[in-house]
């Protein structure tokens, strides 16, 4: 008797507990937007900072940090100060989500930014759309981030996977006819990234009448290249592209070079901007072209200031991750900038969403502009080993060195 | 025609190499029934080992085998003697799954933890380097690699076949109790026989070291045709294995030029299928109690 008399006050005691702790924290939310407006903006990040993207994780994480300290060196945002709050995701895409409801509903914050990954990417843009939240991310050249239907996503980077080697196909396309490739062989691992970057180079090269004598797809877990090297050398095509993530291309150009196969012209992504890259196939990289998104020596105007500041404050210059945070920033900022305003009010983020979509914004990656799923409208650069030296040579406007069109033999 | 030649000699150039990094596995088995997860983490493990050998000192990585070949023996002894043996017999096979599963994380992670996540390539003059053989290229470093395969696969055949050490092991596989009763130390042999297997991975991860790049969590890519390899040549053979190894690492190589990687490599895993359907004992050598 005692114990059915008492559950219903406990029930009430809990639901009232609940809903003080609810209240509490939206007030809490809306004080802390109050006190932001004061004098702090407020910008909400989830990364995976453990787990499998970790290390990458930690490169946007610096690169994020970097920025908040030249903005606040500099006057701030809008005359405010920056600042950051980064959870840790875990590289878990659930934990993601939960992360960006936590930053918007109970953190208050009054700007998002990005994580890493595609995976992550997805489901955390899922939540800014739901809030009407702006959602500039670093990381997410795959085709799939754009396909969601997401009208508040912007990619902070020069181009998606498809775009990577444009350069590299209109500089083809203005070769004379009789010096152009006429055949080309393709390699590429089954994964979203690498795949897209070798098939929108492919896409342009049939267009231009190349023949592909050579379509290979092969798993990520691929251990012996041995045979597809085998067909690639026995086809002897003029041209080789390798749609590869670090490991597959190393193996893979070894394998090559054990077939004493010599291609004209052989361009890989992702591995060959590594600095493990030289050291793992030695002398033999000279001609060897990869497109990247990111060099600390690209010639736009703040990227010289990006450099300078990240390098003094980490002792190291920023590589790709750093730089794409980084622009990530820089897209946002300029939003505010020009809107005039930056908070977590529907009204204002639909602003800086709509101005992003019809302006364009200078980076340290170059100008950027989006089209209306978010994808950026650029290509990346086209690198080439040098004298030993991994180098850029086109498009020629922004050209450290000579385009090699005959590579020589490894 | 030159494709077809130049895919023989990787494909038996790729199945000398499978037949090295699967006999410690059939030999586990045999010996003790134990379902070696761990073997393929052994394997990177030396290779980073030849890795670090060769970065620090310039030397050339086979030289690593010195000091790797010894140490893993005595590392599988006392890894038999002091986990292994432990497992209660009615559950041995299962519960060492479980056991060799954890030591493969444990591996895994102290190589990240050592040598980061960063994926490394053991950096060789004779690289890509090749011999040309009535028109196809015999790449230098597989042909090492095949050449460590084939001796280690011999000197462990005639190891079993011709010395006492050799016999002991074979009663203990065959009949552990009467071998305890003709005065075989059992425990003791069982102990060298795992040191053995784990030899063999000292000289597989060198071996691999030698043409691929590696990196922490790639041993999970190669325990799967490892496995399928010694179910198909019959748990506990070593001849068995080595066939199995050079018929699948043909296949492989041959089914690649029509098929393409993903079906290729599918071969190992239809193989393996057929094998557990027609005959699950493996198809070379009788029952598992006469192999070798």
């Amino acid at each position: 008797m005692k114990l059915r008399s008492t559950t219903p006050v406990r029930l009430t005691a809990l639901a009232s507990a609940a809903i003080l702790t609810l209240t509490g924290c939206m007030s809490s939310g809306a004080d802390g937007t109050e006190g932001s407006d004061d004098d702090t903006i407020t910008i909400g990040i989830s990364l995976p900072l453990t787990g499998d993207f970790s290390e990458p994780g930690k490169g946007v994480q610096r690169g994020y940090e970097a920025w908040a300290d030249h903005v606040n060196e500099n006057g701030g945002l809008l005359g405010k100060q920056v600042e950051l709050e980064i959870l840790d995701d875990q590289s878990s895409a659930d934990r993601v989500a939960a992360d960006y409801e936590k930053l918007i509903n109970q953190d208050g914050v009054d700007l998002v930014f990005g994580p890493f990954s595609t995976r992550l990417v997805v489901p955390a843009a899922q939540v800014a759309q739901d809030y009407g939240f702006l959602f500039v991310e670093p990381a997410g050249a795959a085709e799939e981030v754009f396909t969601q239907g997401f009208d508040n996503l912007f990619y902070a980077a020069p181009a998606v996977a498809d775009d990577h080697y444009d350069y590299l196909a209109d500089h083809i396309e203005a070769m004379p006819e009789a010096e152009r490739p006429k055949t080309a062989a393709f390699a590429a691992m089954d994964d979203p990234f690498a795949m897209g970057t070798a098939y929108g180079l492919k896409t342009r090269l049939e267009e231009m009448g190349v023949e592909v004598v050579v379509d290979e797809v092969y798993p990520p877990n691929t251990t012996d290249f041995g045979s597809i090297a085998a067909k690639v050398a026995d086809s002897n095509a003029d041209m080789v592209v390798g749609g590869t993530q670090y490991q597959d291309a190393v193996n893979l150009i070894v394998a090559l070079q054990q077939l004493d196969y010599q291609p004209k012209m052989a361009a890989f992504s992702t591995a060959p901007t590594n600095p493990e890259f030289p050291e793992a196939i030695g002398d033999k990289t000279e001609g060897i072209l990869s497109p990247t998104g990111y060099t600390p020596a690209a010639p736009y105007e703040s990227n010289k200031e990006f450099v300078d500041f990240y390098t003094e404050k980490n002792g190291t210059p920023p590589a790709e991750d750093e730089a794409n945070a980084w622009t990530t920033g820089q897209v946002v900022a300029a939003a505010v900038e020009a809107v005039g305003c930056a908070d977590p009010d529907p009204e204002c983020q639909q602003q800086l969403v709509d101005w992003l979509r019809d302006n364009e914004v200078d980076t340290v990656v170059g100008p950027l502009t989006w089209d209306a799923e978010g994808r950026p409208q650029g290509a990346h650069l086209i690198q080439q080993y040098v004298d030993g030296e991994i180098r850029i040579v086109l498009p020629e406007e922004s050209a450290e060195a000579d385009f090699i069109a005959d590579k020589p033999a490894w | 025609m030159s494709l077809l030649l130049q895919s023989l000699v990787l494909g038996v150039l790729l199945g000398g190499l499978y037949a090295l990094l699967a006999a410690g596995l059939t030999l586990y088995f045999g010996v003790m029934r134990v379902v070696m997860i761990a073997h393929s983490a052994f394997l990177i493990l030396a290779a980073y080992l030849a890795w670090f050998f060769t970065s620090s000192t310039g030397l050339d990585p086979l030289l690593s085998l010195l000091v790797t070949v010894p140490l893993f023996f005595v590392l599988g002894v006392a890894m038999q003697r002091l986990l292994i043996s432990r497992l209660r017999p009615a559950t041995l096979t299962m519960m060492s799954v479980l056991l060799t599963f954890s030591i493969a994380l444990v591996i895994e992670g102290m190589l990240g933890f050592v040598f980061s996540g960063t994926q490394r390539r053991i950096r060789l003059p004779y690289g890509g380097q090749s011999l040309e053989f009535f028109g196809a290229n015999v790449a230098v470093v597989k042909l090492i690699a095949f050449g460590l395969a084939a001796t280690s696969l011999l000197a462990l055949y005639l190891l079993l076949k011709k010395t006492q050490f050799g016999q002991a092991l074979r009663a203990t596989i065959q009949h552990p109790e009467a071998a305890r009763l003709v005065g075989i130390n059992t425990e003791r042999v069982a102990g060298y026989g795992f040191g053995l297997g784990l030899a063999t991975a000292a000289i597989g991860g060198t071996a691999l070291s030698l043409d691929s790049t590696i990196y922490p969590s790639l041993h999970w890519h190669w325990i799967g045709p490892l496995m399928a390899i010694i179910v198909v040549g019959g748990l506990g053979s070593i001849p068995g294995a080595a066939i199995a190894a050079l018929v699948l690492g043909l296949g492989q190589s041959l089914l690649q030029i029509p098929l393409g990687t993903t079906w290729a490599q599918t071969f190992f895993y239809l193989a393996l299928f057929a094998t557990l359907m027609v005959r699950p004992q493996g198809f070379f050598g009788g029952r598992l109690a006469q192999r070798f």
